[in-house]
């Protein structure tokens, strides 16, 4: 009897082990789930942004393909989810360098159309930012258990490996004014 | 909006006489009141000396007497001050309200509704009693706003079934339109167990919280260690709770010295300040004149009003325009 005991105490930690782990890996890929989506909205924005500024700026042409290529890229099938960690950090750097050149030109600024479309991509980025720091918080609750005594015996078991995070730049934690940014375009 | 020294400023210069007359009306009330409770006093020890003169009885009937005369003394006291209070009120409280921005209403009898305090989520337990007065409303830089003080109360039973009322909420009510659109529900909560237990253990605890959505653990240490946020989508929570929002949330919280729970729901921010006390109320044993008395005021309304400002509620992003 006190054996079966053991054994029943034994099974039921093991099963606790298993369940949270595969909770936590869920919950890592239920989160990406919702960055994939802003990353898509993102995405969509891109071809109408570019027809818009490309007949003005005359000067950004290799930029302007470097992100018709990004966006390519990112819209491939079976991309695995470091890839895409690794294309947003690209994408962001490129429409962050594009928003940029597009202070150069006046008759732009001024335009309706980019106005709106800047004031879109804004809103998809801070739902990109959201995603991703939610992303980062589920990918270290995962890191954590699978490192941590004993659930990184059973981790190793089930094949579970460290996943990336997404690197958060630090002008992403600066206060964003909009007052600012209004008056810009 | 007005500042605070603007404030202090209109309350000297303008209400100063009102509030000189009141005072009159105040000392004569506070003789009044003092003269009624001599009155129920004498008249419950009357009572008691009877009761032993004839019957030789000092007894649960005796103490009756003194309960009675209490609770006659409360009853002709809330009576005694009703027209001085909305007094008060109407010729102090409206102007200042008025000046400080001149499309805020003031009704002094009416609160924030049930609807919006069972909405916010912050509170848990069934309501048995909800007052309130003092409602504020109006549109600060194109954001609705409303404030009241409230009193929440529920009724709980103790070992020996005694029910007695309990308060929930005793404070500010808060409602302003939030400047993103959101589906989601995110409740921030004053975070004692951290405090006590430390991040780990306190985390733990908050995780077992039965009856709150799941625990959310953010990305700013201070922040963390101020509020416990419990939500129902972690990215949406994330969006409204930026590193921007959430220095002001903590800039906010550092002002007022009492516990702010705060939530996010149906598009309004909740801010429940629980000062345990009704706000806004003239003074009747202490002179309307007290300096301290006139900030606790002014202090209260800029608070309130000034959250639009402080939290920049008035920033729309573009797809509320």
């Amino acid at each position: 009897m006190p054996l079966l005991i053991a054994i029943g105490v034994i099974a039921l930690i093991l099963i606790l082990m298993y369940n949270s782990l595969i909770a936590r890996k869920n919950q890592v890929d239920n989160i990406f789930a919702g960055v994939d989506a802003a990353l898509k909205k993102r995405f969509d924005l891109i071809p109408n942004l570019i027809a818009s500024v490309q007949e003005y700026m005359t000067h950004e042409k290799e930029l302007l393909s470097n992100i018709t290529r990004l966006r390519t890229q990112g819209l491939k099938p079976n991309l695995s989810d470091t890839e895409k960690i690794a294309l947003d950090q690209q994408v962001t750097s490129a429409l962050g360098s594009l928003m940029i050149s597009v202070e150069n030109y006046p008759d732009l600024k001024a335009n309706d159309n980019i106005m709106n479309l800047q004031r879109t991509l804004n809103e998809t980025e801070s739902q990109i930012a959201a995603a991703r720091r939610a992303y980062n918080q589920a990918v270290t609750d995962y890191n954590n258990i699978i490192e941590m005594f004993p659930t990184n015996y059973m981790a190793s078991w089930m094949n579970l490996t460290r996943k990336e995070v997404f690197v958060i730049d630090e002008h992403e934690r600066e206060n964003v004014d909009v007052k600012e940014l209004f008056n810009a375009s | 909006m007005k500042s605070i020294s603007d404030l202090t400023d209109f309350y000297y210069n303008t209400l100063y006489p009102t509030i000189e007359s009141l005072e009159e009306q105040r000392k004569a009330l506070a003789n009044r009141a003092w003269r009624m409770f001599a009155a129920m006093a004498l008249l419950a020890v009357a009572g008691i000396f009877l009761r032993w003169y004839y019957f030789h009885a000092f007894d649960a009937l005796s103490s009756m007497f003194v309960i009675a005369g209490a609770i006659i003394a409360a009853w002709r006291y809330r009576h005694m001050i009703q027209d001085y209070r909305l007094e008060f009120k109407m010729r102090v409280m409206k102007p200042l309200v008025e000046a400080i921005d001149s499309t805020l209403h003031y009704m002094p009898a009416a609160s924030v509704s049930q609807t919006l305090f069972e909405r916010s989520g912050l509170f848990q337990g069934h309501i048995d009693r909800f007052e309130g007065n003092d409602l504020i409303q109006g549109s600060i830089a194109s954001v609705n706003l409303q404030f009241s003080d409230l009193h929440v109360e529920s009724l709980t039973t103790d070992a020996k079934g005694n029910s007695h009322r309990t308060t929930i909420f005793q404070g500010l009510y808060i409602v302003a339109e939030f400047n993103k659109h959101f589906k989601s529900q995110t409740i921030l909560l004053p975070d004692n167990a951290e405090k006590i237990f430390g991040s780990v253990l306190g985390n733990w605890l908050q995780s077992k919280h039965f009856g709150r959505d799941p625990l959310i653990i953010l990305d700013n240490t201070a922040f963390e260690k101020a509020f416990v946020v419990y939500g129902n989508d972690p990215i949406e929570s994330r969006y409204i709770l930026t590193h921007t929002m959430m220095e002001r949330l903590l800039n906010f919280k550092q002002k007022v010295a009492h516990p702010v729970s705060i939530s996010f729901v149906d598009a309004n921010i909740h801010i429940a300040i629980a000062y345990n006390k009704d706000l806004f109320e003239p003074t009747v044993f202490q002179s309307l004149l007290k300096y301290d008395n006139t900030m606790s005021y002014i202090r209260a309304l800029s608070l309130a009003v000034g959250i639009v400002e402080e939290l920049k509620l008035n920033e729309r992003l573009w797809s509320k325009l």
